[in-house]
């Protein structure tokens, strides 16, 4: 059977032992996790992971979950067909 | 602890100078970063690498780098591929302009070649050939992932000694004409020698120096699809418009273009950028309107007069080294400029004669280098 695993971020498949690794190797911040990780690169867009892993490095460091900064939301919100920026915008 | 060398900024180029002098046998370097590692310019680059430029400089530090990057590649993981780039002419005018690029990449030994449409289907299958009038290949050409680059310096410089703060350096300490340390948010750190490679922002901290560092904050904008199978290998340029794409190793296609812009510090979004961005790559690759657009992000080129960068000693102030200025190409010269700044640092002298040529001082002097090629 194959051993259990605790996901943080199901579109990457990225697991708890993934994060505690990131830590020791001195990533500590939710930007540098994120690209160290690729936590909240997939098409979710890290709704799901990101409040996740918020918690756990909450606990693991011992820090309150406010002072933990959310990685910057890139646009768009979500995924959108490019076809939409099509002839849109003040193209100089 | 007096620092035998204190770096200002966590991007490539500082990450990379720290590697290269803790490899050289400095034992105390530190590194500042005010805020995550890449996350002035270096995170926001695309990762192309190549050496298929049009002048000396350029070419010679390029072909060095391209020699770096495939021994850093073995030697710590970093994720590399020469997957080449590939120009391409939809008009004869283009036609034109890749002929005398090529001629002036083969007379200083990059060997870009034309390639037939069949040559260019078989390393871009997802591409749309019937428009082609011509195409330029730069076998030597290639990218890498900014991320696990910059990570994997970050890691094994670490290993090596290296140290890492993360605080922000306000001012540099010059006492007699010398550099003497930096002021950071957590004090004062003392040190022998202080290299600035905090990317545009190395104009702010030298300026109350007296020292004028000819860069301007350029906005570049770039977008991302989601990710899919194998599309093209090389990286693309549209030679019309100028714009780029490339897919990642993850297998997103990440994709910039120029518009019109005025430098500024902190440049904001602009639709019109995905809108021309798309409407560019549409005509090459069909299929991109009904693909997804997952991410989109602004950053800046650290443009010069001469789109080449700054670097070496500062020539008013001993002891102050500088590596700025790289003009949209700071990414792929991080290992060679990682290992010019620690030659330097160490002997006082470059490795390469070629860098030599780039210091602040031919600003002065008024001998600028001349570069055809810049792209996206």
């Amino acid at each position: 059977m194959a051993p259990l695993r605790s996901l943080v971020c199901f579109c990457e498949g990225v697991t708890t032992e993934d994060v505690d690794r990131a830590l020791e190797e001195g990533f500590r911040d939710l930007e540098s996790l994120k690209r160290r990780l690729r936590v909240g690169m997939g098409p979710c867009q890290g709704r799901y992971c990101i409040p996740m892993l918020i918690s756990y490095l909450s606990r693991r460091l011992g820090v309150p979950p406010e002072r933990l900064a959310p990685p910057r939301v890139r646009p768009p919100l979500e995924p959108v067909p490019a076809r939409l920026f099509l002839g849109v915008g003040d193209e100089g | 602890m007096r620092a035998e060398v204190v770096v200002v900024g966590g991007g490539i180029t500082g990450v990379a100078v720290a590697y290269f002098l803790a490899e050289r046998g400095f034992e105390r370097v530190v590194v500042f970063e005010r805020s995550y590692l890449g996350s002035g310019s270096t995170f926001k680059c695309a990762g192309g690498i190549r050496a298929s430029f049009t002048s000396r400089e350029h070419i010679v530090l390029m072909k060095r780098s391209i020699e770096l990057w495939g021994e850093l590649s073995r030697r710590l993981g970093i994720k590399y591929a020469r997957s080449g780039y590939l120009w391409l002419a939809s008009r004869e005018e283009d036609l034109e302009r890749l002929k005398r690029y090529s001629s002036i990449h083969n007379q200083f030994g990059v060997s870009t070649r034309f390639v037939e449409p069949g040559e260019v289907e078989e390393m871009a299958p997802a591409l749309d050939t019937s428009r082609l009038v011509g195409a330029l290949y730069d076998p030597l050409a290639g990218k890498a992932s900014p991320f696990d680059a910059v990570h994997k310096l970050y890691l094994a410089s670490r290993e090596m000694g290296v140290e890492y703060r993360f605080e922000e350096v306000g001012k540099i300490l010059v006492e007699g004409g010398a550099a003497r340390g930096v002021a950071s948010s957590g004090g004062i750190t003392e040190a022998e020698s202080v290299v600035v490679a905090a990317g545009v922002w190395s104009r702010q901290l030298l300026e109350p120096l007296g020292v004028s560092l000819p860069v301007e904050p350029e906005p570049h904008h770039a977008a991302l699809t989601e990710e899919y199978g194998r599309l093209f290998d090389p990286l693309i340029i549209d030679l019309e418009s100028g714009a780029y794409a490339v897919q990642t190793f993850h297998g997103h296609v990440l994709m910039g273009v120029e518009i019109p812009e005025q430098p500024s510090w902190e440049p904001g979004e602009r639709l019109a950028f995905l809108s021309k961005v798309v409407r560019v790559w549409s005509k090459w690759l069909p299929w991109l309107p009904s693909a997804n657009i997952l991410r989109y992000w602004v950053g800046h080129y650290e443009v010069t007069p001469d789109h080449h960068p700054v670097l070496g000693p500062v020539g008013s102030i001993e002891n102050l080294f500088v590596a700025t200025g790289f003009s949209g190409h700071g990414f792929m010269m991080g290992p060679v400029v990682g290992e010019e700044l620690a030659s330097w640092v160490a002997s006082g002298a470059p490795r390469t004669e070629e860098a030599a040529h780039l210091t602040l001082r031919r600003f002065e002097e008024g001998r600028l280098i001349k570069e055809l090629a810049v792209i996206g």
